[in-house]
């Protein structure tokens, strides 16, 4: 079995158009994955994006594909995809959770951009250690100085550059390697012969100075080095062990630069991924305890421990459902049967592949910290598998919440009713949040998530990835209502035209419930109604809760007692009782003050400190209580609770209020009674759809 | 219990001094050594401007949003379970509608910064405070021109600011009046000082007033509180 130590699980991020598909491309031409480089940028030069996923698609590469893996001087790399969209908090959340570290690429140029700040808040989030790689040296305007300071003000990462550049825009020789001290020139056709020489002469200046500098961050983290230093011979050795030791710490960032379109660079890039971003032991992650309240329990990365292992993507491709897995303990064999712990559903690991950029290759096992790919594996994205047997834990939690904005999407034609289906049912698999159904009422299809974005992303990757044409309808939020205070109700159900009759009398009251959604409770002594009709109660008590009186939202917080009522011998029944018990709930619900209650939404909007003042002058618009506001570098994070249905639009409106500098991000919190004046309006509309 | 009652029986008001009219441009200090429960009379404080309306800000050092939220939120319901408060959600929502907090990290703290901050709140119209309450603040650290900076904020800005401070240990770090170390030297700056103690064999706590106008108070030099609410315990005289 592979060494775990030689494993490297990393993540490129890059914002739009800084040469993310290039450089990949150049990575698993280098690794010996592809034997010939396609140019993404058309003759013309224009439209690179749409270029590069007409390429990828022509080519059937799988740049996209979720785990890509190479090799690269006895290491095995798996390049993990980071989603596009950042916003999209659940993927991201799992993307960022299987890699163990990350290559941030900035273009020369265009510098940090606001999307690099997204990604890089997240990776610090997630302590992703990583290292920067500043492309497109060639281009006009090239100036890795400035991206440099950038990256310390703008991302505060302690960035220092561990190479100098032989010339910028159109006359880039090659790199200087600032600590082995060499002038390294890429030559051949496709920049794949590596030429090592002594550094020039009007070079040798700027790197001593560089040099220096570099020294004087990295010895920050090895006491050796720093005495080296001071006696003047530190080595190779001691000054890299140095930049990884400061870079799986999160507080030294090695900076390196290139032109990966030419050719330049991207092999001292790989060398820098194998020597200073960790290995799966090296860093720490956790699964939670099921048994014990999911209280966090490190992973012990060793293959012969119980398994444990993260299905963090699936993917519809030419061969198949597949199902990306990252193995965190133990070992995944072809034939072994393996427990899904959501579902405790049992399945035996058939075939067990790892992806290449255009094939994939079948294993045997997959040990510790790799990341492989299973097929015909049933299960949902996130999901965690283990041995089976006692060992009840899992990755993610097992919460998942439910959700608060719902919206009804209808297709336009047959066509893209049977695609739509399709890929809701994928959707479903993949994200636990998102949830559809088709109302009864309406005979519409609705989709339900944890927020308009969240919904918004669907419905795009349906009518992209499914060719689902969809019409959507406004966004509505998930009321609720509850009661405020007791009330008793009699309620006498009697029946008597034609046929058998139906009677039942039930009496008792509603209360709030301090906690949970509905509690049935038996107060009947003496049998004033028979014991076989109290669950007929309990029965026509629930059907109450779907839809509320007020604005017909599902009632919750309701505590049901029954202590008393009446039955006849011939004419009670089932039905009988619970239509005594619905008259009932109906007569005390309005006595009992009916209350309105909306989702509250915890909003973190995170901007440049200059605009924090219109920032939180907008969500005091939204109905936003601000809670409060958290001084960083440069840049501010305010949190506040605003009312889902307040947040509608909202990210088009920071955008425009921040020169789309500031991202926020909300989760629900709670529910809330709304305040009156809104309550009445919602009443009225509410009435207004009955009529109609 | 209503809300009147609850103001009145704040300890609060003790310090404040109900004779003293003008409330604002002064500054206070809560002393005591760690683990008493400065943060919580400094949320003291602050609820008795929320609960008369009144907008607070709340600096806090070294503390995380949240944390500092559950301070307020779990003050807020021991408070309102201790006196029975009548529509406790609704006051809750609307005076934590009043208060505003600031996060600094340790490092990052800056006068300069917190002003900035401040007057932006107030002309963006978020909050205009009228009292506030800074937590975590080193007075170790910092030199004397930063506590003079503050004085020189609460008179411009028209506020009322109270500090908490760790006492550290020593033997003849009391000042003449009584204060205690670290802020021995610093006493002429603060219109009222109060130092923390516990009561052996008691579960209350001793605010004792070292300085302070507001020392005259109809209960002498000394309140005695409940460590869960804060309130001034009747039954413990």
């Amino acid at each position: 079995m592979r060494d775990i130590t030689k494993v490297r699980n990393i993540g490129i991020s890059a914002h739009i158009d800084s040469g993310k598909t290039t450089l990949t491309e150049r990575i698993l031409f280098y690794t010996q994955r592809i034997h010939a480089i396609h140019e993404v940028r058309g003759k013309d030069g224009v439209g690179a994006k749409m270029d590069s996923m007409e390429l990828e698609r022509e080519r059937g590469i799988t740049i996209c594909s979720a785990a890509t893996y190479c090799d690269w001087k006895d290491h095995a790399i798996n390049i993990i995809d980071t989603p596009g969209h950042v916003d999209f908090t659940i993927e991201v959340e799992r993307a960022l959770r299987v890699l163990d570290g990350a290559v941030l690429i900035l273009c020369s140029v265009g510098g940090v951009q606001s999307q690099s700040i997204t990604v890089n808040r997240q990776m610090t989030r997630y302590r992703v250690p990583r290292v920067a790689f500043i492309n497109k040296c060639d281009r006009t305007g090239a100036n890795p100085d400035r991206v440099i300071k950038q990256l310390r003000e703008k991302l505060a990462l302690n960035a220092v550059p561990i190479q100098v550049p032989m010339g910028l825009e159109g006359d880039m020789q090659g790199l200087i390697d600032l600590v082995r001290m060499k002038a390294v020139y890429f030559d051949g056709e496709n920049g794949d012969k590596i030429r090592e020489e002594e550094i020039p002469a009007q070079y040798q200046e700027e790197c001593d100075i560089k040099r220096e500098e570099m020294l004087d961050a990295v010895s920050m983290f090895s006491d050796e080095l720093m005495e080296a230093v001071l006696e003047g011979t530190p080595t190779e050795e001691m000054i890299m062990a140095a930049i990884r030791k400061g870079t799986l710490a999160l507080e030294f960032t090695p900076v390196m630069m290139g032109t990966a379109y030419k050719n330049k660079g991207v092999q001292l890039l790989l060398d820098a991924v194998v020597s200073y971003l960790p290995c799966p032991t090296d860093v720490e992650n956790f699964a939670l305890d099921l048994d014990h309240e999911e209280a966090e329990v490190k992973v012990s990365n060793i293959s012969s421990d119980p398994l444990l292992a993260l299905a963090f993507k699936l993917e519809d491709g030419r061969y198949g459902q597949l199902t990306y897995v990252r193995t965190y303990q133990g070992t995944l064999k072809k034939g072994d049967s393996i427990v899904n712990v959501r579902t405790g559903k049992k399945a035996k690991v058939g075939r067990l592949v790892r992806m290449h950029s255009d094939d994939m290759e079948e294993i045997d096992e997959a040990g510790a910290g790799d990341i492989v790919a299973l097929f015909g594996i049933d299960c949902a994205s996130g999901d965690t598998f283990t041995g089976g047997g006692d060992y009840n834990f899992s990755m993610t939690s097992m919460h998942v919440p439910a959700p608060v904005i719902s919206l009804s999407i209808t297709p336009i034609d047959n066509k893209a009713q049977d695609n739509m289906s399709k890929a809701l049912n994928r959707f479903t698999k993949e994200d636990p949040t998102f949830k559809t159904f088709v109302d009864p009422e309406t005979m519409e299809t609705i989709i339900s998530g944890m927020g308009e974005l969240h919904l918004d992303v669907y419905v795009e990757r349906m009518k992209r990835e499914y060719k689902a044409e969809v019409t959507v309808g406004a966004p509505q939020v998930a009321y609720r209502e509850t009661i405020t205070q007791r009330a008793d109700f009699n309620y006498t159900h009697k029946k008597q035209t034609g046929g058998s009759g139906q009677f039942g009398r039930v009496a008792g009251f509603i209360e709030p419930l301090e906690e949970g959604e509905y509690e049935f409770v038996d107060q009947i002594v003496g049998g004033s109604v028979p014991r076989e009709y109290i669950p007929s109660c309990d029965k026509g008590f629930q059907k109450c809760l779907d839809k509320g009186a007020l604005v017909g939202a599902h009632v919750t917080g309701v505590r049901c007692a029954i202590n008393d009522g009446a039955s006849h011998a011939v004419d009670s029944s089932d039905i009988a009782f619970q239509l005594a018990a619905m008259g009932g709930f109906k007569d005390a619900y309005l006595k009992a003050k009916p209350v309105i209650m909306e989702p509250i939404m915890k909003v973190a909007v995170e901007g440049p400190t200059e605009f924090q003042g219109s920032i939180m002058g907008s969500l005091n618009q939204r109905r936003g209580m601000i809670i409060g506001t958290n001084e960083e570098d440069a840049y501010t994070v305010i949190e506040a609770e605003v009312p889902l249905s307040e947040m509608f639009g909202y990210s088009t409106d920071l955008r425009s209020l921040t020169q789309g500098k500031a991202e926020f991000t909300m989760e629900f919190a709670t529910y809330r009674q709304v305040p009156k004046s809104v309550a009445e309006e919602l009443i009225a509309k509410a009435l207004k759809n009955k009529k109609q | 219990m209503l809300k009147q009652e609850l103001i009145e029986k704040n300890p609060i008001r003790h310090l404040k001094g109900e004779s003293d009219a003008k409330e604002s441009s002064r500054m206070g200090l809560v002393m005591a050594r760690a683990g008493l429960g400065k943060t919580a009379l400094l949320v003291q404080i602050a609820m008795d401007s929320l609960m008369n309306d009144k907008q607070v800000v709340h600096v806090s050092v070294g503390q995380s949003l949240d944390k500092t939220k559950l301070w307020y939120d779990d003050m807020f319901k021991d408070i309102a379970e201790a006196c029975k408060l009548d529509n406790a959600g609704e006051i809750h929502d609307s005076i934590m509608r009043n208060r505003m907090i600031i996060t600094f990290n340790e490092s990052k703290f800056s006068l300069a910064k917190l002003e900035e901050r401040l007057h932006d709140l107030v002309q963006q119209n978020v909050i205009k405070p009228n009292c506030m309450v800074v937590d975590g603040f080193d007075f170790v650290k910092t030199d004397r021109a930063v506590l003079e900076g503050m004085r020189e904020m609460a008179k411009t800005m028209d506020l009322q600011i109270w500090f908490s401070a760790v006492t550290t240990d020593g033997v003849d770090s009391q000042s003449a009046a009584g204060v205690p170390a670290p802020c021995n030297g610093l006493e002429d700056l603060f219109n009222t000082v109060v130092l923390l103690q516990p009561i052996a064999q008691s579960d209350c706590i001793d605010l004792k007033i070292i300085k302070g106008s507001a020392a005259v108070s109809k209960c002498g030099k000394l309140l005695k509180l409940d460590p869960k609410t804060f309130m001034i315990r009747e039954d413990c005289k």
